[in-house]
């Protein structure tokens, strides 16, 4: 079961502020959600490889030739603050 | 010329007999969106005066005596995930309101060599997580065939346009299910493709090793058009593969593949309506020839908890670039008084809480958790073992039959906020559709039979799933399904 505790961690972790009328809510949505995969305890795994992704491509590789070609106007004008052509970023220090 | 009975197919034949203009089309369909999405509210930005323009220069080669390819012309509505050069990109998020798209995705930029015309961008959930568009920033998509239900998820936006008849054709995309669900709703059919077979370039992430772009369409036979416009590999997507597609037409052939039902499919709380609509659908393919077996998956049980752990862990992960330093900063921020924190995490912290909507930082909490120290084998890696059983049961299966049938949802359209409160009720309804996404396997949802809208019955849709890269099975059964 979740605590309060570990969900400010969760935030902490993903950083992102959580409003406080909604953590009773969470808690509550998120030990339902975590009660319901005690199911796969059940599981026999042993021996099991875990399947890690969608494909089963190994070592797709291209040629890095560059023929995707971005207006780079437009991808300037996508960020939220821009300066004499440049992307501007609030101080992070 | 009736907007209602066009399909792609009757529509490039109506071009090429000059019986109408695609522009006449296109204006038609805008003049139907303008009167009637007001009450559906499927599409969030039209694409109004790129569309005339395209049509003119599909016309203009008409006129000229140029040969057009089937998908020329053909208008479409894509769904908000997937970028168009210059024009918004929202994934129904407040944290995109502002964005617009600096370059095409490949699914795009191929309709675009074909000469297809977009109408407009449709409806999501935020970012393509739930399984009803409740989830969406910008309001909720209503169920053309009854206003007061959901759509479905997360591509509610593209089914319902489809079935209030807005376009020819539409693209989504499928995770869990969110094309074949909506599909199901909105009784049209969609369609998600083998893992690898369409380009994920230019579509935003939301779980990587699922997501798949597929089509929507009012016929199986258009919804194959669509798909082989749009499938093959792209070196921008390194999951992309090289396979060729080859349709199957021939009946007599189609009918040689053997279907298989899954038992463990048919389970308790499947409504009446779902259970009488996949006995018509498996009484007719019998009646048409096609011979059925019984099978086993006995691993689908746990297809639900392994895909909640699966998709939030990768979702922690793509959420990450929306960090408030790209694409879009809440302005005058102020300081949060803590002094544990710097600047930049205050900017973190606020934009991703502010800016996010419930469901998404739902998923990315539970993400972190299953990814975190001390949590990581008994949640995430235990769910890569089970992944690889489930997949591990159809391969099992398909060397007994060519093509499954099940049920696309356990029961029709549910009520706007009937589960909204309740994220473990919403992620049920992904329960027949997510074991495909966790194998890459391809699956179609096709409608039992014609569903009008106000003819007072809610659609219930069947799905096929085919081996992998065996997209030609399912279109070719549901072709045979429709024509007949």
């Amino acid at each position: 079961m979740l605590s309060k505790k570990d969900l400010e961690k969760l935030a902490q972790l993903a950083r992102m502020d959580l409003k406080s009328a909604e953590e009773e809510k969470l808690l509550k949505d998120l030990g339902k959600i975590l009660d319901y995969f005690e199911e796969l305890k059940e599981v026999d795994t042993e021996n099991v490889e875990p399947l890690t992704g969608g494909t089963e491509l190994q070592n797709a590789l291209r040629d890095d030739d560059g023929d995707l070609v971005l207006d780079k106007g437009a991808a300037l004008e996508a960020f939220p603050e821009k300066s004499g052509g440049f992307l501007k970023v609030p101080p992070v220090f | 010329m009736h907007l209602e009975d066009l399909t792609i197919k009757s529509f490039h034949d109506g071009l090429k007999n000059k019986e109408f203009k695609v522009l006449e089309v296109v204006q038609g369909f805008f003049e139907r969106i303008k009167k009637e999405d007001g009450k559906i509210h499927s599409l969030l930005t039209l694409l109004e005066s790129d569309a005339a323009a395209r049509a003119e220069d599909v016309d203009a080669k008409i006129a000229s005596g140029e040969e057009i390819g089937a998908m020329a012309g053909v208008p479409m509505v894509i769904k908000d995930n997937i970028l168009i050069n210059g024009f918004r990109a929202t994934a129904s998020s407040r944290i995109l309101e502002n964005y617009v798209s600096s370059y095409d995705a490949t699914v795009i930029n191929k309709l675009k060599k074909n000469d297809t015309i977009f109408l407009g961008k449709t409806n999501l959930d935020e970012f393509a997580m739930g399984a009803s568009t409740e989830n969406s920033a910008y309001g909720v998509t209503r169920n053309p065939h009854d206003l007061e239900r959901v759509a479905g998820g997360s591509s509610g936006g593209s089914a319902a346009a489809i079935a209030a008849n807005f376009a020819l054709g539409g693209l989504g995309s499928d995770t869990g299910g969110s094309i074949r669900q909506p599909a199901a709703f909105c009784g049209v059919v969609g369609m998600k493709p083998t893992y690898g077979r369409t380009s994920r370039f230019g579509v935003m992430a939301m779980a990587s090793s699922l997501d798949q772009i597929g089509p929507f369409a009012k016929t199986v036979e258009d919804t194959e058009i669509i798909f082989n416009s749009i499938q093959g590999k792209d070196p921008f997507d390194a999951t992309s593969v090289d396979v060729e597609y080859s349709p199957e037409n021939d009946p007599k052939k189609i009918k040689e593949l053997k279907i298989g039902i899954p038992k463990e499919f048919f389970v308790d709380g499947m409504s009446a309506e779902v259970k009488n609509g996949i006995d018509e659908s498996v009484a007719k393919l019998k009646s048409l020839g096609f011979k059925f077996k019984d099978i086993s998956l006995p691993h689908t049980k746990y297809a639900l908890s392994t895909y909640y752990i699966v998709v939030p862990a990768e979702v922690s992960a793509n959420m990450a670039r929306f960090d408030g330093i790209r694409y879009d900063r809440i302005k005058n921020l102020g300081k949060s008084g803590d002094k544990e924190r710097s600047a930049l995490w205050d900017i973190y912290f606020k934009n991703r809480g502010e800016r996010f909507g419930a469901e998404v930082r739902r998923r990315i909490l539970l993400g972190t958790f299953v990814l975190s120290a001390g949590y990581y084998d008994a949640y995430y890696a235990k769910a890569q073992k089970v992944r690889r059983l489930i997949q591990n049961d159809f391969k099992e299966a398909f060397k007994e039959v060519d093509v499954i049938l099940t049920p696309v949802t356990p029961t029709t359209a549910f009520k706007i906020g009937e589960k909204a409160d309740d994220p473990l009720a919403m992620y049920l309804s992904d329960i027949f559709t997510i074991s495909l996404n966790l194998a890459g396997l391809p699956g179609i949802s096709i409608p039992v039979k014609k569903y009008k809208i106000g003819g007072g019955e809610l659609p219930v849709n069947f799905q096929l799933i085919g081996k992998h890269f065996r997209e030609a099975d399912i279109f070719g059964v549901g072709k045979v399904y429709e024509n007949n």
